[in-house]
């Protein structure tokens, strides 16, 4: 019971701070949606500790497990657009298909080419470190 | 108000059940969110009753989830050492994936002439849905396409992501973990989970990293290219 209470008021705050984001989004006439506004913001908040983590987390990590539950209602919205699926709209899917392989190809080979020169540059760091000292 | 509460808990209970159905079969064709809002539909176009009859109740659902997407900050603040330790090589790459994503949507939608409220429905394909939803909404596509593209993105990654990274000898858990996280968001995590921890740690934060640049970028684009 006590912990109903705890995610309800935690899911309270990051309303809250939601709700500042699309203020904010509004007021400065941002083309980035309030969501992500409040999201850097929380970030923000507890990378500099004036918020902590515990204040939110219970509540937050209650939202993201039922995540995909909360954007059904959306996606059922579908159901009024199925003739825009109908024939060139049928490209659309290989379009996201080829386009999907295309951001994995070039987002893996980067990271993991990141990923070793730092990896070598770290080893060459600590060896020329052991020699001097 | 009754068919509001109505439609609120047949939408509680069909996910709940779905997401047994998912733990036992465990394949991304069956995601809770691709099997339950298919039964849904099912069932509106079954019984004749319009979207917006279903919305009385469904839109309490969805409130929640701007709140949800701050909630988003939490995976990252929870990966903060990993990601201050590889802060270059894990932004350069989440960075070129997102330009990669917008660019070829945009570039292949010109080419096959595809409608524009479809690619504008579709530029933010490899980002989580709520954010996709949002960004759809920003620059004027349609935030239920946005979301059908965001699983078809995220289901045909998780099934060929792996070999393709195998191909292209994609080995490190870095490499793998962005690669997923980039291209298929939640979903793409899931698949870096079987993979191992640290590429589902890597994973989540390219997941919303991705989504934070993606909401920059695709209206900038759009503003400045279409």
């Amino acid at each position: 019971m006590k912990r109903a209470v705890v995610v309800i008021v935690q899911v309270a705050g990051l309303y809250g701070i939601y709700l500042f984001g699309t203020w904010l989004q509004h007021l400065f006439r941002l083309p980035i949606p309030g969501s992500i506004i409040g999201m850097l913001l929380l970030f923000v908040l507890l990378m500099t500790n004036v918020v902590k983590a515990r204040w939110l987390e219970a509540g937050g990590q209650f939202l993201l497990s039922y995540l995909s539950l909360l954007f059904v209602p959306a996606t059922v919205g579908i159901i009024d657009y199925f003739s825009l699926f109908r024939g060139r709209g049928l490209l659309s899917v290989i379009v996201v298909a080829l386009s999907t392989l295309a951001v994995m190809a070039t987002s893996g080979a980067l990271a993991q080419w990141g990923a070793q020169k730092e990896r070598s540059a770290s080893f060459i760091q600590k060896n020329s470190k052991g020699m001097h000292g | 108000m009754k068919s509001a509460i109505g439609f609120i808990f047949l939408t509680v209970v069909v996910y709940q059940a779905m997401k047994r159905v998912y733990a036992r079969f465990n394949t991304p064709l069956f995601s809770p969110i691709v099997t339950t809002a298919s039964i849904i539909v099912g069932v509106l176009l079954f019984l004749h009753l319009p979207y917006a009859t279903y919305m009385e109740g469904g839109k309490w659902i969805g409130k929640l989830l701007g709140p949800a997407v701050v909630a988003l900050a939490f995976p990252l603040y929870n990966q903060r050492e990993t990601l201050m330790r590889l802060f270059i090589p894990i932004v350069q790459a989440v960075l070129a994936g997102v330009v990669m994503g917008i660019a070829s949507g945009a570039c292949l939608s010109l080419l096959f002439r595809v409608d524009k409220i479809l690619l504008l429905s579709l530029l933010p394909k490899s980002v989580t849905s709520p954010v996709a939803m949002d960004i759809a909404k920003e620059i004027n596509g349609i935030p239920s396409l946005a979301v059908v593209y965001v699983m078809i993105a995220g289901i045909f990654g998780a099934l060929f992501g792996p070999a393709l990274l195998r191909t292209l000898k994609i080995t490190d858990p870095i490499g793998i973990g962005i690669a997923l996280g980039c291209a298929s968001h939640g979903i793409g995590t899931a698949k870096a989970l079987e993979i191992g921890k640290e590429e589902a740690a890597i994973s989540s934060i390219a997941m919303t990293l991705s989504a934070v640049l993606a909401a920059f970028l695709c209206p900038l684009v759009v503003s400045v290219l279409l």
